[in-house]
């Protein structure tokens, strides 16, 4: 960690428990932002000194007020800027003066207003760099910390949120009091919650560092609308992950694929915007969510209760109907209905009534009170196949809703295994949902959401805790050779690199190259072919030429010297036809490889989150299948596997009906590869190889064709 | 008109719009930031100003005046 991220993180700590806090700029107008701050302070009784810093008060609700920050005669750990923008860069002067080194600067007017606003906000990062000061914003909500110890609202919310174990760090401050509304009502509880505005010093990724050692926070929450540092992203991710163990669940807003930017390459039409960050998120192990609902449906399943162990769940309803909904929902999400041991059926038969379903699901019948909904929950949660509990209840005329809800909430204490519920309805079963809700039981009005949220926690613990962890380099990697080739490149000035080039590259990297020359005449293609072996291919190597098949460029089973020269004057004959213009180099010869699949791969840039790379099913109608999937650069070899196991083509690498299995770690390995020189070479804009010819399991892959697309330093 | 009369002026316009003891105010002194002016006050402030110098100045580049020196010269560029 570099010395600033260190000073943020040390910032951040006095910021969300300061012993002393003055709100600079602040009045005595109510309904104003400088005023309802403070009285938000106050509201919410907080365990320091307050110092109102105002230039025109003398004092402020009863409290002495300074009209400089300097005045104030005591150290001051926390500063809050309310003045207007135009003036905030002299409080947070005064602020560096007085020693003060945490601060949240509320004020909008900056980055968000245009260039003038731009630089005020670059004004105020001199001044912070000058001080050693890190602060949150500009132009947001502000931050509160619901621990008793410290009980800071600093924030013009509407209100204290009740105290939790889920931390939401949001850039827009509007969405802020939207989520501090929805879950007030659900009785939803927060550790720490900040809105972090602009981030002009203090970001998404040094608040997550921070929350990662939080021990107050179990689940860390964000909306973001911008990812501007991608890789740090990523990185803060699988550390928080691998370290803490917390879940990171996150709405990135802008969903809408803008389309592919036109690229020359496969891997270019084949990228979009949106697609890279689902990628990316899955990768780090971040759970992307589309909505407010979704991601507190999922956020309650993590922190309310214990992870599942298992995916398979017992159902208890009071209803046929609504009990088959929620196993459609959970098949659907992936989980299993467990199979009940006899012991469990026997305990079910004793306590229900004839007609009840004693099988998962359990239907304990329509006219139900607590003592049947007890005794199967009881029977669901000692069985041992069964590794969560479903609570279904529909209101009929004698359920008693209330005691059914304090019963659950009794009895989900302490246990190991944990227990959702879904009593569907409105009106009847609010007072039940509210009771519910009080008791930390996860609630949801539809099985899916239920039946998503456990399987999303599920998911988390057993496969991407375990997946998400710290990489290695690839070994036997020749980064100065490489740099030599493409030195040469750009002594050219050129941008599109044919094969033999990107080869020449490739190999430096480990890559399986192809045993193959440059020939500049056919009897010099005949003596390669001689030395490497037949049947061979030649193709035509030409800067201008980027799709070969498409100037029939390409002679494929060469078998002899006379096919070998017959295929020379063909390719000749038919790119001197197709383009006049094009200077061909010569024709490159390479050994013809039989009985493989040929899969794509490839590196793009994404502006957000750096080299992207591609895998999947290859050859010449890759984009017509679009086959895909992607990931981000650095890969670990568990990344690089389930790239490849998220396609259709991983069935047939597995071996499809009587054809062979084909060596899948070559294309892990060539993956790794890829990404350390993606990483390594950021002029290389992108690349393909398309097709890398994968043999059977044990026997590797070779290139069969490959070029790429330079940046021109 | 001399440069001290409008400075002597603008002072008197200043403590009575944001109701400032004179003494408080320096010519250095920053409405918002000194002396606590609130957008509304901003805005009384020029009309003030216009009223007391008889001039009709561009708001939007008068509202950008910060400083009493500021508005000193400001003013001045009217007279």
């Amino acid at each position: 960690m570099d010395d600033l991220k260190k000073l943020r993180q040390e910032n951040l700590e006095t910021i969300f428990h300061p012993k002393s806090v003055a709100i600079v700029g602040t009045n005595n107008v109510k309904g104003t932002v400088p005023h309802d701050i403070l009285d938000n302070i106050l509201k919410a009784d907080f365990n320091g000194i307050v110092y109102p810093v105002s230039p025109r008060e003398k004092s402020i609700k009863g409290i002495k007020a300074y009209k400089y920050v300097v005045d104030v005669p005591d150290d001051v750990d926390l500063a809050i800027l309310v003045f207007p923008s135009s003036v905030c860069h002299m409080a947070l002067e005064q602020c560096g003066q007085k020693g003060i080194k945490s601060v949240i600067i509320i004020s909008a007017g900056y980055k968000e207003v245009g260039e003038a606003g731009l630089k005020r906000e670059q004004q105020l990062i001199e001044i912070a760099r000058k001080y050693d000061i890190s602060f949150i914003g500009p132009n947001c909500l502000g931050v509160i910390n619901t621990a008793p110890d410290t009980n800071l609202n600093a924030s013009f919310a509407r209100e204290m949120p009740e105290q939790g174990n889920i931390g939401f760090l949001s850039q827009s401050g509007a969405l802020c009091t939207a989520v501090l509304d929805y879950a007030s009502a659900k009785h939803i509880g927060f550790s720490k919650f900040i809105s972090f505005g602009n981030k002009a010093d203090i970001s998404e990724i040094d608040l997550l560092y921070y929350l990662m050692n939080d021990e107050e926070t179990r689940v860390i929450l964000m909306y973001l609308e911008e990812v501007s540092d991608g890789t740090a992203l990523m990185k803060a991710a699988r550390e928080v992950i691998a370290q803490s163990g917390k879940p990171i669940l996150i709405i990135k807003s802008g969903r809408t694929d803008e389309g592919a930017s036109a690229a020359a390459s496969h891997t270019g039409s084949l990228t979009g915007k949106d697609e890279i960050c689902d990628a990316a998120f899955e990768q780090a192990g971040i759970i992307r969510c589309d909505n407010i609902e979704e991601m507190f449906n999922k956020a309650i399943a993590f922190a309310y209760q214990p992870p599942p162990v298992s995916e398979k769940v017992a159902i208890i309803t009071n209803a046929g109907g609504p009990g088959v909904l929620t196993t459609d929902a959970a098949i659907s999400a992936g989980l299993k209905l467990a199979k009940f041991s006899e012991e469990t059926t026997a305990i079910l038969k004793k306590a229900l009534p004839a007609t009840a379903n004693i099988n998962n699901p359990v239907d304990v019948i329509g006219d139900a009170r607590s003592d049947r909904y007890l005794a199967a929950i009881n029977a669901a949660f000692d069985d041992p196949d069964v590794a969560g509990v479903f609570v279904i209840l529909t209101p009929q005329s004698m359920t008693d809703i209330d005691a059914i809800a304090a019963d659950v909430a009794r009895i989900a204490e302490g246990k190991s295994k944990p227990i959702y519920t879904s009593f569907m309805g409105e009106k009847d079963v609010a007072s039940g949902i509210d009771l519910l809700q009080q008791a930390k039981i996860p609630h949801y009005i539809l099985p899916e959401s239920m039946c998503n949220s456990y399987q999303a926690v599920y998911h988390f613990n057993k496969e991407i805790k375990p997946r998400v962890h710290q990489l290695s380099v690839p070994d036997n990697i020749q980064r100065e050779l490489a740099r030599q080739v493409l030195d040469k490149v750009h002594a050219n000035g050129r941008s599109y690199i044919p094969e033999v080039e990107t080869i020449e590259v490739l190999e430096t990297y480990g890559l399986p190259v192809p045993r193959g020359k440059l020939a500049s005449t056919a009897e010099e293609a005949v003596k390669i072919a001689e030395e490497i072996g037949y049947p061979v291919v030649l193709k035509v190597v030409s800067d201008d030429i980027i799709h070969k098949s498409e100037v029939k460029g390409v002679e494929l089973n060469l078998g002899n010297a006379k096919e070998v020269r017959e295929g020379w004057d063909r390719i000749h004959k038919h790119v001197k036809h197709a383009m006049p213009e094009a200077s061909i180099s010569g024709l490159y010869v390479i050994r013809m490889i039989h009985d493989s699949e040929e899969i794509i791969l490839g590196i793009k840039r994404d502006p957000s989150f750096g080299p992207v790379l591609m895998f999947g099913l290859g050859g010449i109608f890759v984009e017509v299948f679009k086959d895909v999937s992607f990931g981000v650069a650095p890969l670990s070899r568990e990344e690089a596997l389930y790239m490849i196991e998220q396609t259709r083509a991983y069935q047939i690498l597995k071996g499809l009906r009587g054809r062979s299995a084909r060596d899948i770690e070559s294309i892990v390995d060539a993956l790794q590869r890829l990404g350390q020189l993606a990483l390594d070479f950021p002029e290389i804009e992108e690349l393909d190889i398309n097709p890398l010819f994968v043999l059977d399991e044990g026997k590797g892959s070779v290139i069969g064709d490959a070029r790429m697309i330079l940046t021109k330093l | 008109m001399e440069k001290n009369e409008i400075l002597t002026r603008v002072k008197d316009v200043v403590s009575n719009v944001l109701k400032v003891d004179s003494s408080e105010i320096t010519d250095a002194s920053n409405f918002i930031f000194d002396l606590g002016a609130d957008s509304m006050q901003s805005i009384e402030l020029v009309a003030g100003f216009e009223e007391e110098f008889d001039i009709e100045m561009d708001q939007d580049k008068a509202l950008e005046v910060q400083t009493i020196d500021d508005a000193v010269n400001f003013i001045g560029e009217y007279l």
